[in-house]
């Protein structure tokens, strides 16, 4: 009888829930759990322990998030510390920071030449041209409310009521402004919204899903809508970039491509000419041998009333599927419509 | 809420551990995870009528769930099955037969969570949090894909340890 030459263990079992496993390791360890019934049981309890970990992270978060909150609610902070948002610990995090980003300023002048960024640019737009379809995961790093100066009218942005965070929310984008936005409800429930290219529409956890011809209808969502960065068109925000930002290279990476990965990935820095709109400061790291972008951070974005720090992180470029635009996919065939 | 509703909803509680990790086993990423088991627990509460009370109810529940990852990944997304039938069957049949002491042994998970710092727990946030491999997860932390591959190995390694001493010592004291 032919053996199996590969020896299954946890690790094999860690390799396959990370999708680290090459088909073939995949295939082994398909035939392997078919092969016993107590294979089975062995992958199953590993299954759990990985599937819980997950819920006893999440649930660590909320307890961490409370003591927080019991720990800064009694101190006194000044009016104009408590509306944007600043600790100490963040202030040191801030002058760390500025720390950092006076070295990366110093080496960049020393590296690179705006026209050879503008180059860069040039090279990473046309990477983009390209149609792939493409999912994004987005982090908030720091929501900074401005403090307004005396009584005044709220702005029609300003009197939306609250959205689901945009924190650890996904993001498809196809072409022609096709996109897709999953963000989680506090109570766990998806908030999508989207557009196919012809509707833009909204499925709330609850009610009916609204659906537009105006194709802005939904991406107030999503920042970038009130400047020319997109965040559902890459290309037409780098193209953007070319226009209203000063544009600077540097071979190295922000502070934690420095470790990793060498010269295969770069960093483009935009900052953000006098009187134009858009977020202050936009960070790119792009793959140096293919111009794909990797990740994109963008500091001072305008959100609402907010200034976002958010960052924006390629998880998949890979065909979806035919109609994921559509809304009808993403929920219940019997719920109602409600055209806007 | 009728009596029949609280019953399924009592029932759903406690398979929903092991129903949960089933659907993991199949559909790895925990978005698509956590989308197919809300429409299996909606599908196990409407249906529950039709639920044979003489036989286990976890089994019953795995195999909606069976019918819910097939119908979700056909219809959303494009996620490749990396099991085939045969073994998505009896991965069904060994997840029925964990025993109710094994997964109530799981609880001492989140203590054992609570003792990870630094980059342990930060690179848990980014896998089980915010659902990134381990190649974007390198890209974020600085460490190469396989190096943190091998940390996640390591660090469930440490959990699963943590949790059968915590288990073993409770067990004595009783």
């Amino acid at each position: 009888m032919k053996r199996n030459p590969i020896k299954f263990n946890y690790a094999y079992f860690d390799g396959y829930f990370d999708e680290v496993l090459s088909d073939k390791e995949q295939d082994a360890l398909n035939a392997w759990i078919k092969a016993d019934i107590d294979h089975a049981r062995q992958f199953a309890e590993a299954t759990m322990l990985h599937d819980r970990m997950r819920a006893a992270l999440v649930d660590l978060g909320k307890e961490q998030s409370e003591i927080e909150a019991d720990r800064v609610s009694p101190v006194s902070w000044s009016q104009s510390e408590r509306s944007i948002g600043f600790s100490l610990p963040l202030l040191g995090t801030a002058a760390s920071i500025a720390i950092l980003c006076l070295g990366v300023l110093w080496l960049t002048l020393g590296q690179a030449t705006a026209s050879a960024a503008s180059r860069e640019l040039d090279r990473i737009i046309m990477q983009n041209v390209r149609s792939a379809d493409r999912t994004y995961k987005i982090f908030v790093e720091q929501t900074v409310t401005p403090k307004r100066n005396g009584m005044r009218w709220p702005t029609q942005e300003e009197r939306r009521p609250p959205k689901p965070s945009l924190d650890g929310a996904t993001l498809h984008v196809g072409e022609n402004n096709r996109f897709v936005l999953i963000r989680k409800t506090e109570s766990g429930t998806s908030f999508i919204t989207g557009s196919d290219g012809e509707l833009s529409w909204a499925v709330n956890p609850m009610g009916p899903v609204r659906v537009s011809t105006d194709l802005n209808r939904f991406n107030r969502d999503l920042p970038g809508h009130e400047s020319s960065l997109s965040l559902t068109n890459i290309h037409d925000g780098l193209a953007s970039l070319r226009r209203a930002y000063d544009v600077q290279l540097s071979s190295l990476g922000p502070e934690e491509f420095e470790a990793q990965v060498g010269e295969s990935y770069r960093l483009l820095t935009a900052v953000k000419k006098p009187n134009e709109r858009g977020p202050q400061r936009v960070e790119i790291a792009y793959e140096s041998n293919t111009g794909r972008i990797q990740n994109m951070r963008f500091v001072h974005m305008p959100y609402g009333p907010d200034r976002l720090d958010l960052r924006m992180v390629l998880v998949e470029e890979n065909p979806l599927p035919p109609k994921f635009f559509d809304h009808s996919i993403h929920h219940a065939s019997d719920r109602p419509i409600e055209k806007e | 809420m009728d009596d029949n509703t609280r019953q399924a909803m009592r029932q759903w509680t406690l398979a929903q551990p092991v129903v949960s990790a089933y659907v993991t086993s199949v559909v790895r990423d925990f978005r698509d995870r956590d989308d197919v088991l809300q429409e299996v627990a909606i599908a196990v509460i409407e249906s529950f009528p039709t639920y044979d009370p003489s036989r286990p109810f976890n089994g019953w529940a795995i195999g909606v769930a069976r019918n819910k990852i097939g119908t979700y990944l056909r219809e959303r997304r494009r996620s490749r099955l990396v099991f085939d039938d045969e073994t998505v069957e009896l991965l069904a049949t060994a997840f029925e037969k964990i025993s109710p002491e094994r997964v109530q042994q799981l609880d001492y998970l989140h203590d054992c969570m609570g003792t990870l710092e630094g980059r342990a727990r930060k690179l848990c946030e980014l896998r089980y949090e915010s659902d990134l491999k381990p190649a974007m997860i390198a890209g974020l932390v600085g460490m190469t894909a396989n190096t943190v591959a091998k940390s996640l190995q390591r660090i469930r390694e440490q959990l699963r340890s943590c949790v059968e001493r915590k288990a073993a010592l409770d067990g004595a004291r009783r």
